[in-house]
């Protein structure tokens, strides 16, 4: 009830003073009539209380003066209708003078405490309104991923609270011009942003704002600020601790996978040299250096190729490609002794995509599967599956346990307990299929069971209407 | 193992900044029959082009004071000899504007020397066309160009003519890379010369019909992804 005439009161603001005058003289009269029947009841000097139940609800709602006006008039209905003699100004008896102005000063009383009650309920209101906002902004500002983001919902929430047409919160300095007012938003010594509202809004509102909006919303907005640069922060301070470690990676790869090819040639060249070398011994000795060469030039390739995907240099250069042609290309890379059988669709439909960076992932997936299916038929099989077209490179190999499936695609990582001899790769194949797969739209994922195979499944979006 | 009688007395121009590289040029085209003459640079090579009249020319894509594609271009303005651009992984953008301007083939580096002695062959046969083969054969494939038909280990194939068209091309230049526009132009007409799905969808026929059916590898039609195709059987 209290809340709902508090409501009244914010809301509705005064209602217009032609009402108050009216209801004024209604309430007189209704009052001077009330007392008629009450005057059996009891002595009339002490009826006077009757009209202060009227000045309490006019001055609640008109506030003071009408307040007063209620007083004065009720005093004199009072006297003219009821204080003897009836129907005359005059008053007979002097202790009905005292009832009369004890009754004046009661009720000018009471209408200053009413309009000090309406005062301070439109006041707890707007406190509570303001509270609200603020508590709103904090939401906004600390909920949402981007600060700026919030601001422009904060303005709407704060134009909406104060009856404003707009307000608008910026970031930094913004000055006012002859349409707009800019109130300055500092926490301590540092501006962080301004508000800008309509120019020319009334003294009060302008006041309330800059006293009671605006330390709450620059507060506010600093830590928002210094939230997000924190955020920020931390994301770069985790990409580098990351990076960090696909350093030491390389790092420990470095000193052993490329220094031992580069021993191997070394010593091989020097033994070519050495004094009783027969030709046969120096044609083994040139394939060496070839062999370990090459594998010196993979492994360089593939290091390039992940620094090249982590720092998000690898651009493709997207065509439309025939996903049967891509496989092709992938398996002619492929030793000539490995055993691969490709089915795909017919109908494929083509993808776009950088083909060389495709190439080189199904690529890798392939001689990953190869290595790892120890002469057993590995199986590529390409189909269209609503807008993708889905590759499968699937190995009867010894299968990924559940717990090293997450991590296969990192590089460098290696499942334990396998034999050393199995693995010849630079432990970078699948971590570069991924980066490629995935910066050409695709996915990639793996499926294996323990001692029946793996499954390594790439989704590349189709296009689905095929250029004419 | 690289005896080529058909080399004897060619001349070769090999381009390449790095000295070592030019060495091993150098030694595996000698012993390949060719006559060698090297140049670090593009200025030296545009030089020794001049005064020494080459068969060929092999020329890598990063030179010290220009690159390949600007060699390939410059050397287009008054010669068609056939060049071959040397690229190393990640090179691609400037491999495709190298063969745009003009490169007949490219090899990736590294690469072993038959390799090399190859491509080279393939592109100077192309310089000199054998004279009117009416029957082409290799790796198991026959193509009788004047009974149009084709035999896969003396297996008759049905194929249309568009994609008999298409094979004997490939086949006349067999080693040598077909860029799109070259394949297009030549078995549709200029007018398609743009028309690479079209092209795409006919070679996807033909090696449905002439390729081994139960296997995986392609035996003879290569795809140069973004580039062409190369019959090149294995």
């Amino acid at each position: 009830m209290r809340n709902g005439v508090v409501f009244i009161l914010l809301r509705g603001r005064r209602p217009p003073l032609v009402a108050g005058l009216a209801v004024t003289f209604v309430l007189v009269s209704i009052c001077t009539a009330l007392v008629y029947p009450l005057k059996q009841l009891t002595t009339v000097s002490s009826l006077g209380v009757v009209y202060l139940l009227g000045v309490v609800v006019i001055s609640t709602f008109w506030g003071l003066w009408l307040g007063v006006l209620m007083s004065v008039l009720s005093a004199a209905a009072f006297n003219f209708f009821h204080l003897p003699p009836v129907g005359r100004f005059t008053i007979a008896d002097s202790r009905n003078w005292v009832a009369l102005g004890a009754f004046l000063v009661v009720a000018l009383a009471s209408s200053s405490v009413s309009e000090l009650a309406r005062a301070r309920a439109a006041e707890a209101v707007r406190r509570r309104a303001e509270a609200d906002l603020t508590a709103e902004t904090a939401q906004l500002l600390l909920e949402r991923a981007g600060v700026e983001d919030a601001l422009a919902s904060i303005g709407r929430r704060l134009a909406a609270a104060f009856e404003l047409p707009w307000a608008l919160v910026a970031l930094g300095e913004t000055s006012g011009d002859s349409r707009r007012e800019a109130l300055a938003l500092s926490a301590g010594e540092a501006r962080v942003g301004t508000l800008v509202v309509p120019a020319g809004l009334q003294g009060s509102v302008v006041s309330r704002l800059s006293e009671r909006v605006v330390p709450a919303l620059a507060a506010l907005l600093q830590v928002a600020l210094e939230r997000e640069r924190l955020v920020a922060e931390a994301v770069q301070t985790e990409s580098l601790r990351r990076s960090d470690a696909v350093k030491t990676a390389v790092l420990r790869a470095v000193s052993h996978d490329l220094r031992s090819p580069v021993t191997a040639m070394i010593t091989a060249g020097a033994a070519v040299r050495a004094p009783g070398v027969t030709p046969h011994e120096r044609d083994e000795l040139g394939g060496l250096v070839v062999e370990e060469g090459t594998r010196l030039s993979r492994l360089i390739d593939d290091l390039l190729d992940l620094s090249k995907l982590d720092a998000h240099a690898a651009v493709p250069r997207l065509a439309e490609c025939s996903v049967e042609e891509v496989i092709d290309a992938a398996l002619a890379a492929q030793p000539a002794d490995s055993m691969v059988e490709v089915r795909v669709d017919p109908d494929l439909p083509p993808v776009r995509a950088d083909f060389a960076q495709v190439e080189r992932a199904l690529a890798n997936l392939l001689e990953n599967a190869t290595r790892y299916s120890e002469g057993k038929l590995v199986v590529v099989r390409a189909r269209s599956v609503g807008g993708w077209v889905v590759i499968r490179v699937v190995d009867r190999g010894p299968g990924i346990p559940a717990v090293d499936q997450a991590r296969i695609f990192e590089p460098f990582y290696r499942a334990p307990g396998r034999t050393p001899n199995v693995i010849s790769g630079s432990g970078l194949g699948l971590a570069i299929a991924k980066g490629f797969i995935e910066t050409n739209g695709g996915r990639i994922r793996v499926e294996s069971v323990p001692g029946q195979g793996s499954s390594f499944v790439v989704a590349l979006p189709a296009i689905v209407e095929p250029e004419p | 193992m690289m005896a080529a009688a058909g080399a004897s007395g060619r001349r070769i121009l090999a381009c390449d900044d790095e000295l070592q590289i030019l060495r091993a040029l150098k030694l595996v085209l000698r012993s390949a029959g060719y006559e060698v003459r090297t140049a670090a640079t593009m200025e030296e090579a545009l030089d020794a082009l001049a005064l020494w009249p080459v068969d060929a020319a092999i020329v890598d894509l990063l030179l010290p004071d220009g690159n390949g594609v600007e060699l390939c271009r410059r050397v287009r303005e008054w010669s068609a000899m056939p060049i071959i651009v040397l690229s190393a992984i990640g090179e691609e953008e400037q491999k495709v504007r190298a063969l745009q301007a003009g490169a007949d083939d490219y090899i990736t580096k590294p690469f072993g020397p038959q390799e090399l002695v190859a491509r080279l062959e393939a592109v100077l046969r192309r310089a000199s066309p054998d004279p009117g083969e009416s029957v082409l054969r290799a790796a198991g494939l026959e193509v009788d160009l004047a009974a149009h038909a084709v035999r896969r280990d003396g297996e008759e194939l049905h194929l249309t003519p568009t994609e008999f068209e298409l094979l004997s091309v490939l086949v006349r230049n067999r080693g040598r890379l077909m860029t799109h526009r070259a394949l297009l132009s030549e078995v549709w007409g200029h007018e398609y010369a743009d028309e690479v799905t079209v092209l795409r969808g006919q070679i996807a026929n033909l090696r449905r019909k002439i390729e081994p059916p139960k296997g995986s590898r392609k035996h003879y039609i290569r795809t140069e992804p973004g580039i062409g195709y190369r019959f090149d059987p294995k």
